[in-house]
């Protein structure tokens, strides 16, 4: 009965990991794209779109905090395309080494708003209104992981308000989440990235829109990440992106398409 | 150490704690329910506390905030009541952390009433005295090893509770970062330093918590 | 007035049906193993409610099942002995004997103690634990916790039968001063014909669930009412054989 049991355990553990064995042999064409979460419609679409182009290439994303996607590719994530929300998060990446020479570009930008949930009845004329004691949760991206949570610390602070919310911020892992957050309505206000409120127009609204001067500009690059076992494919995703149709697809979502041949 | 570490780490055993003696009070009484009762629903109510254990703990999370969130099934009438909500406060810490540890109490506090011998309980009862006597008397004190066991269990799994705290409490310095948090940030954002200094502080308290726990189980029992 | 039982119940495809009357004195449930001996004293008790019937101790009545009357085991003042004597094992004897009196003042209970540590021969083992006394000691220490309460009737589910052969003689002996210090019902379960024999004011005999026959042992023993009850009182069968009776035996 036992030696029964033994055989039929032996033989599920075979057929169980066999198939997953398989599968990470899987087709060598397959892209894995690091990209800021904010990018997660345009760049799905996107991908979808090279997909078609190249039928034996599957791309894979891994959407995060540009924070935390460099800290992964540090770490050794094998990881072929890298796009943050932020220069500064590339050459953080670029100085440590891990940019393939070259190829290297800004593609978008974007602008930083404040939104609230849609039946929010609060009136926010300008930022420094923050201040009001109606307003008691604000939700911003960790500044120390997430672009839009630093875009949002530099823009509190010039308008000389960051030690006043400071009791109010709800710091978050990513942009979407601040997103969420306000949908919900879990807070009363969120600094999220105009292309994020495009995506839940129904449930939130924009109520003001970020200086460009109050804050560092919003630029969005991509590169082939050092170390890729992919490099061509790599290197044409970046072209799909950089390309007229990647540029129409990111701003039919709400980006400014900026493609520089650098 | 600086301040921020000390918080994180007094945050994490205050949550612990305060969410394990709920849990004691709870996982107890629901583990002498169903040991001893019959009642529709049973297994149901069954089911429902040990949930917590086999779902991954972001799931638990997500539950908790369609329940206790500021428009949440039973969030939203605190709201309206009190105008204050779980949300992003150490007590939705304390909440995740006695959610998930929940199971782990009931489960081994249930075994070790079940294994009271039912004749001493009769003779309990048949000497005069009410169920809730025998249960303190005589039950309870011969389910100790378990309910301690229990106990210990529950508060290791509350101090090292971090996806459903995370999406609960969110991850607020000063305020919401228990140490599982704050090392998940320190490391998120590439300082290694901090995170090692903290891996290696919230490791050797582990260490010593688990000493003294079982020094003083060896006493009790 | 009494012990007067009348109980039906059906367990797990088991029917019991029995009724029988005793006065102070002690009576011998006797059958074989299974056949509602240990049921009848549960529900004597309180710990098991028969489906239909009713119990009356003296004036008081545990068990109506037409009017739905049914005392919880705390009320009915029934003293227990189990088979395994289920003593405390965390608590000291002083401890498991005083579990029986709370109802009792602090200086009452302290003069309660020392005297049933007295009467039952047990003094000087008040500090001890279970484990750590001998099983003879068990038993007395049993028998003390079930009656510093006086309660108004005494049940014993098979005792002695953990006990050697002297050793039992022995509580045996006990047991009927026992009875004479309290003039009470007292309903003692066994399977030992001997045991019953000897013991025995009035035999209630249990076959499948019901009650075959009851009157003195010298009633049962020269006048068996059916073969059932003969095969099961066969003394001279029972002298030549070892413990386990023969018609017990061919029922499994």
């Amino acid at each position: 009965m036992t030696k029964k049991l033994a055989v039929l355990l032996v033989i599920s553990f075979f057929s169980a990991v066999l198939p997953v064995g398989i599968a990470l042999a899987g087709p060598t064409m397959d892209l894995t794209v690091s990209a800021a979460i904010s990018l997660k419609n345009a760049f799905e679409e996107i991908g979808k779109l090279y997909e078609s182009r190249n039928k034996n290439t599957k791309v894979l994303f891994n959407l995060g905090a540009s924070g935390d996607l460099v800290t992964q590719i540090k770490g050794g994530a094998p990881i072929d395309v890298f796009a943050s929300a932020a220069l500064k998060d590339m050459d953080k990446l670029d100085s440590a080494g891990f940019v393939v020479k070259d190829t290297r570009t800004n593609f978008a930008a974007n602008t930083v708003v404040l939104i609230v949930p849609s039946s929010s009845k609060i009136t926010i004329p300008s930022f420094e209104d923050l201040k009001k004691p109606e307003i008691k949760k604000i939700a911003m991206g960790n500044p120390k992981t997430v672009p839009a949570g630093r875009y949002a610390a530099e823009t509190f602070q010039y308008y000389k308000i960051s030690d006043m919310i400071h009791n109010k911020l709800i710091l978050t892992e990513n942009v979407r989440q601040v997103l969420d957050y306000v949908y919900r309505g879990e807070v009363d206000a969120g600094v999220v990235y105009s292309t994020d409120a495009m995506v839940r127009q129904q449930g939130v609204k924009i109520i003001l829109t970020a200086p460009e001067a109050s804050h560092k500009p919003v630029i969005y690059p991509i590169a082939v990440v050092k170390g890729t076992k992919n490099e061509q494919a790599a290197n044409s995703f970046v072209a799909l992106v950089t390309s007229e149709e990647g540029q129409k697809i990111l701003s039919q979502y709400g980006f400014k398409p900026i493609a520089s041949a650098k | 150490m600086d301040d921020s570490l000390l918080f994180s780490l007094k945050l994490s055993v205050q949550v612990a704690t305060v969410a394990t003696v709920l849990v004691v009070m709870v996982g107890l009484s629901a583990a002498y329910l169903l040991s001893r009762k019959n009642f529709p629903g049973k297994e149901l109510l069954d089911i429902l506390l040990t949930l917590p254990l086999v779902l991954p703990p972001t799931v638990t999370g997500y539950y908790l905030i369609v329940l206790f969130g500021r428009n949440g099934l039973l969030g939203r009438y605190l709201y309206a009541w009190t105008g204050w909500s779980i949300m992003f406060t150490w007590y939705a810490a304390v909440l995740a952390s006695f959610v998930v540890a929940l199971p782990l109490m009931v489960k081994t506090a249930r075994a070790a009433i079940e294994s009271v011998d039912e004749n001493l309980i009769r003779a309990s009862y048949t000497l005069g005295h009410s169920e809730y006597r025998t249960a303190l008397k005589v039950i309870l004190p011969l389910a100790r090893k378990g309910i301690v066991a229990g106990t210990i269990l529950s508060f290791a799994r509350a101090m090292g509770e971090f996806g459903a705290t995370l999406m609960i409490a969110g991850n607020i310095p000063g305020r919401t970062n228990t140490m599982p948090l704050a090392i998940y940030s320190a490391a998120g954002s590439g300082d290694r330093s901090q995170a090692a200094i903290m891996v290696m502080v919230f490791t050797l308290f582990s260490g010593f918590f688990l000493y003294v726990a079982s020094k003083l189980s060896r006493r009790v029992l | 007035m009494g012990l007067s039982v009348k109980v039906n119940k059906i367990v797990n495809g088991f029917s019991l049906d029995a009724e029988w009357t005793i006065g102070n004195e002690l009576a011998v449930l006797f059958g074989c193993s299974g056949a509602g001996k240990s049921l009848t004293l549960q529900m004597i008790a309180g710990l098991l409610s028969p489906d239909r019937g009713f119990i009356h101790l003296n004036e008081r009545t545990f068990f109506d099942g037409s009017t739905g009357r049914n005392l919880p085991p705390q009320e009915r003042s029934c003293g227990y002995v189990f088979q395994d004597l289920a003593l405390f094992p965390h608590m000291t004897i002083r401890e498991n004997i005083l579990y029986g009196a709370h109802g009792l003042s602090k200086a009452d209970r302290e003069q309660q103690a020392g005297t049933m540590l007295e009467t039952f021969k047990i003094t000087g083992l008040e500090d001890k634990y279970p484990s750590e006394i001998s099983g003879g000691q068990k038993q007395r220490v049993a028998l003390a916790r079930a009656l510093i309460r006086r309660p108004d009737a005494l049940l014993l589910d098979e005792p002695f039968s953990a006990l050697d052969n002297p050793l039992r003689a022995e509580m045996q002996h006990f047991l009927q001063e026992i009875r004479r210090e309290f003039s009470i019902p007292l309903v003692f379960v066994t399977h030992d014909i001997l045991e019953a024999y000897s013991m025995a004011d009035k035999i209630i005999v249990y076959a499948n669930g019901r009650v075959a026959q009851s009157g003195s042992p010298q009633e049962v023993f020269t006048n068996p009412a059916s073969r059932e009850v003969e095969q099961l009182v066969n003394t001279r069968e029972r002298l030549l054989q070892s413990v386990e009776s023969l018609p017990c035996m061919s029922k499994y």
